[in-house]
């Protein structure tokens, strides 16, 4: 049996103490998922996993406070499962986790690139064991996976779910990169450069909001201080400093809770490439506290506990 | 008036234009096309993509500036200046769909007894010079929603891609003001091969959805919470929709307050934020994103087409529904409430 | 209204009058002579107050249009906006974008019996419309008051309150929620004492405002005295930016509560979709 057919008689046995199973269908066209709430073995027929069931569907296990649901999530995604139990906004006996051995993910911006026509144009989309084959506005084009992974994925050291109640697939011996080319091009820049690049990408950004949204940690949304008058942070004057000041509280508030699943990036209709900011945080996180958010359950968050001595942090040894 | 351009000169104009206008036009920054203020050096990007945003902040910038107020002593003797936008605009190489969404603003915009002035002011001191589509995107439906790829209406040109240049047309006087420059030529028999190009176009959009009974049907479905909340459910209740929508018109009114200065600014405002509706004594007539999304929905097929003639507020450009970070489409939801029985 | 819409008129705060803990009435003259003289507006209008560098809010213009030395607002401190009006004093500066909105129709009340439920702040919009129709007592009916809050404390016009309870011509009831120490009047929730007061339907309109769960249960009270529909109005309160039916908050279905309200009765409410 396929990996879906697992997972569909995995969530079939489920289904009826649940409110719903959040997993992707196929979207607007057959380059795109989307995700789908299944209440009913009809829904099941809809379901598929693979390299363009890109969305981290832990995002909305929140909206479903005191209603029992599962979910279907990737490696990464269970990173943010366990953070959100470790900072217990989410209850485990609320969750059925159907968790997959995933073998990566596509970035449609990287789609986009590779194409010969924009995915606009999408005709057909046949997806192979490491190739895709898309025809686009007449044009057939064959994309190698490995080239058009998301990012996330060529660093990724936990492909498989590491919490879940059902374990589906074959579980992989990861071999990630050890760093990102794109990152570490980024960080060599200079200040300067930095600033620059920035204050042009910023002057991009319109403020709606779908970084924040789709961010599985970022819970305060409907009380989000980008909008409140009281406390007042932040102009909605669209402006790059008011842009990038909105990306620094969101970026800082995530610091100790990020699990680098790119949601924020992905969701950016502009493109702004949001994870330089949070590949950056996330390292100062790790070597000042030594702990990677959503990686091991029942661990406290350093930022929602007190020591008076972080072993880290030379406080008063000058 | 008809006119041909190759793109060499479609450049040059837009060059020349920046002289004595604020040019926007589609520029490709790290792969992601969006409109930017054109000037001479860019690369204009008309064909690799439609850009993201619309080009509604030509005649409804993000940021409106309303009025400035200064004051030596705060609270005594404030002098309010009204800070109503200057200068002409050009945007070059829009889509049809794009140019067509600000006329969703006039009927609220201009009324017998209201007249927002800077909307006014940038509507008629702008010029949209639209370059017609020649092939549907997966998430177009513009043919739906009573246009088309090469519809004219909200453009003061529409340029139709012939070889190595374009057709151009001028919808409008101003328009045809742009045609006179040097920089066009004789079409010729160009002409003809822009008509069958967008005949087309039109052609490979397939059979039109009907939308007459959306009003009805949709209002209908006013008190049935359950048809909301299964439609929303994927719905982040981000505004990445409606602050890409040509036609979405909803703002905010904030004070910027800088000491003995302040501005009052006008901004985008999202319709699927919770803050939209909520009140001072903390209700919220919208407290759910079920809630928000149907008024949005709503909004654009059913309260605006009855108010407004049956139009939709919608330009079918399917921004909302490419960039929607989960994926909602529009086009579902309303034929969902259309198809609903009982 | 400036041809700007969104340009307010400067006003100077004259007087400020401590209503409640939380609730202030400002009186204010518009700056420009001329404008204040030439200001006119009817019963139920709204204005957008500005706190400059804070924001603008909407209040309803609750002084009679009969009296024309000043406009009067009164302010319950639940945010910005209004907790910055309450920092001012008479002397300091506003901005006034008024009338904005609709009206109680006035030509149609001529005649009739009016019967006033007001609970809490919402006795601002009632007021303007109570103390219009004392102006012109000879075009009205029985005129009754009923006004009702939680506490002694809470009332609102409390200056003006021996007026409106001495005068003959009109029948003013008030009734607090619980007993307290020296209240003289009615104790009970204002649906229930309405029913106590039962007045008559035939030929009389209720006009009631107040928070919507005494809304709620008032307009159930009305019915079951029998009053019909189109015999009760209420004016609602949504949250208002450009007050002028563009910025596109306020609206119920295809009604804008800035333009085709506030003023609504209850058969126009019930024709609304139900997004209160």
């Amino acid at each position: 049996m396929s990996q879906l057919d697992d997972l569909k008689n995995a969530i079939k046995g489920r289904l009826g103490e649940l409110e719903c199973v959040i997993g992707w269908e196929q979207g607007y066209d057959s380059l795109h998922a989307t995700p789908l709430f299944i209440r009913s073995e009809a829904d099941l027929d809809r379901l598929i996993i693979g390299p363009l069931a890109v969305h981290n569907l832990v995002t909305y296990l929140t909206g479903f406070k005191g209603k029992k649901v599962g979910v279907v999530v990737k490696g990464c995604d269970s990173r943010s499962v366990i953070q959100l139990l470790n900072e217990k906004l989410i209850n485990r006996d609320d969750v059925v986790i159907f968790g997959l051995c995933c073998d990566g993910v596509v970035s449609q911006r990287k789609i986009r690139a590779a194409l010969p026509a924009d995915p606009g144009f999408v005709e057909s989309v046949e997806i192979g064991a490491s190739d895709l084959k898309v025809t686009v506005a007449g044009q057939a084009a064959t994309l190698r996976l490995s080239d058009v992974l998301a990012d996330k994925c060529l660093i990724c050291d936990t492909p498989d779910a590491i919490v879940s109640d059902v374990l589906i697939g074959t579980p992989h011996t990861p071999a990630p990169a050890a760093s990102l080319a794109c990152q570490d091009e980024f960080e060599a820049k200079s200040d300067a450069e930095k600033f620059a690049f920035w204050q042009e990408t910023m002057s991009r950004c319109i403020r709606c909001y779908a970084c924040r949204n789709a961010c599985p940690m970022c819970v305060c949304r409907d009380h989000c201080i980008a909008t409140s008058r009281d406390p007042l942070w932040l102009s909605q004057d669209n402006s790059p400093a008011e842009n990038m000041m909105f990306q620094m509280v969101h970026v800082s508030h995530l610091a100790g809770r990020c699990t680098e699943c790119g949601e924020c990036e992905r969701a950016c209709p502009v493109d702004i490439p949001l994870m330089l900011l949070r590949r950056y945080m996330n390292r100062q996180v790790k070597d000042v506290f030594e702990m990677q958010a959503g990686k091991v359950l029942d661990q406290t968050p350093p930022l929602l506990t007190f020591k008076v001595q972080e072993e880290r942090i030379n406080e008063r040894g000058w | 008036m008809e006119r041909f351009i190759t793109k060499e000169n479609l450049t040059r104009l837009a060059e020349e234009l920046a002289a004595t206008h604020r040019v926007l036009a589609p520029v490709a920054t790290c792969g992601t096309v969006t409109f930017r203020r054109f000037q001479p050096g860019m690369a204009l990007d008309l064909h690799s993509r439609m850009a993201a945003v619309s080009p509604k902040a030509a005649t409804f910038p993000q940021t409106e500036t309303l009025l400035t107020v200064k004051s030596e002593i705060p609270e005594k003797k404030p002098v309010i200046t009204e800070t109503l936008p200057q200068g002409k605009s050009v945007v070059i190489g829009c889509r049809p769909c794009g140019a067509r969404g600000k006329l969703i603003f006039n009927p609220v915009y201009e009324t017998d007894t209201t007249k927002d002035p800077y909307f006014i002011l940038r509507r008629d001191n702008t010029v949209f010079v639209s370059l017609a589509c020649d092939r549907p995107e997966t998430t177009c439906f513009c043919h739906s929603v009573g246009s088309g790829p090469a519809d004219p209406d909200g453009s003061d040109v529409l340029l139709t891609l012939v070889g190595d240049g374009y057709v151009a047309r001028s919808v409008t006087e101003a328009g045809e003001e742009i045609l006179k420059s040097a920089l066009f030529a004789d079409a010729g028999a160009k002409g003809k091969e822009a008509d069958a190009k967008n005949e087309k176009a039109r052609e490979m959009m397939g059979e039109a959805h009907d939308y007459v009974s959306a009003p009805a049907k949709l209002l209908a479905r006013f008190d049935d919470l359950d048809f909301w909340a299964a439609q929303s459910a994927k719905c982040i209740s981000c505004g990445a929709c409606t602050y890409m929508c040509p036609t979405c018109y909803c703002f905010n009114i904030t004070d910027d307050d800088q000491g003995l200065e302040s501005r009052r600014i006008r901004t985008w405002d999202n319709c699927m934020s919770h803050t939209f509706t909520l009140e001072g004594s903390g209700h919220n007539p919208r407290p759910t994103k079920a809630h928000r999304l149907k008024n949005r929905i709503g909004h654009k097929f059913s309260y605006y087409p009855d108010l407004h003639g049956g139009v939709m507020a919608c330009c079918g450009c399917g921004r909302c529904i490419k960039q929607c970070p989960a994926g909602v489409d529009i086009r579902q939801i309303v034929k969902a409430a259309q198809e609903y029985s009982e | 209204m400036n041809a700007n819409p969104y340009l307010p008129d400067m006003a100077t705060i004259v007087e400020v009058i401590q209503e409640t803990h939380n609730i202030k009435t400002f009186r204010v003259v518009i700056n420009n002579e001329e404008r204040m003289k030439a200001f006119t507006f009817r019963p139920g209008q709204v204005g957008q107050l500005s706190v400059f560098g804070a924001g603008e809010s909407t209040f309803v213009i609750n002084s009679s249009p009969t009296r024309k030395d000043y406009l009067q607002f009164s302010v319950m401190r639940v945010g910005e906006v209004t907790s910055r009006l309450h920092q001012l004093q008479p002397g300091d500066q506003i901005g006034v974008r008024a009338p904005l909105g609709n009206s109680f129709p006035l030509e149609d009340l001529k005649g009739k019996n009016i019967v006033f439920i007001g609970g809490g702040i919402g006795m601002a919009p009632l007021r303007t419309l109570f103390t219009y129709m004392l102006d012109n007592r000879k075009d009205y009916k029985d005129i009754t008051l009923l006004y009702g809050a939680r506490s002694p404390a809470d009332l609102t016009y409390k200056a003006e309150l021996p007026e409106w309870t001495s005068r003959k011509d009109v029948n003013t009831v008030l009734t607090i929620d619980n007993p307290s120490d020296g209240w003289e009047h009615k104790v009970g929730l204002i649906p229930n004492v309405l029913l106590e007061i039962n007045p008559k339907p035939k030929n009389t309109v209720a006009i009631t405002c107040g928070p919507p769960i005494m809304i709620k249960f008032t307009l159930q009270a009305l019915k079951k005295l029998g009053f019909e529909d189109e015999n009760i109005l209420t004016t609602l309160e949504k949250r208002m930016k450009c007050g002028v039916g563009i910025c596109g908050r306020c609206n119920i279905g295809t009604k804008y509560v800035c333009m085709d309200g506030p003023v609504f009765t209850y058969a126009q409410l019930k024709e609304l979709p139900s997004e209160l």
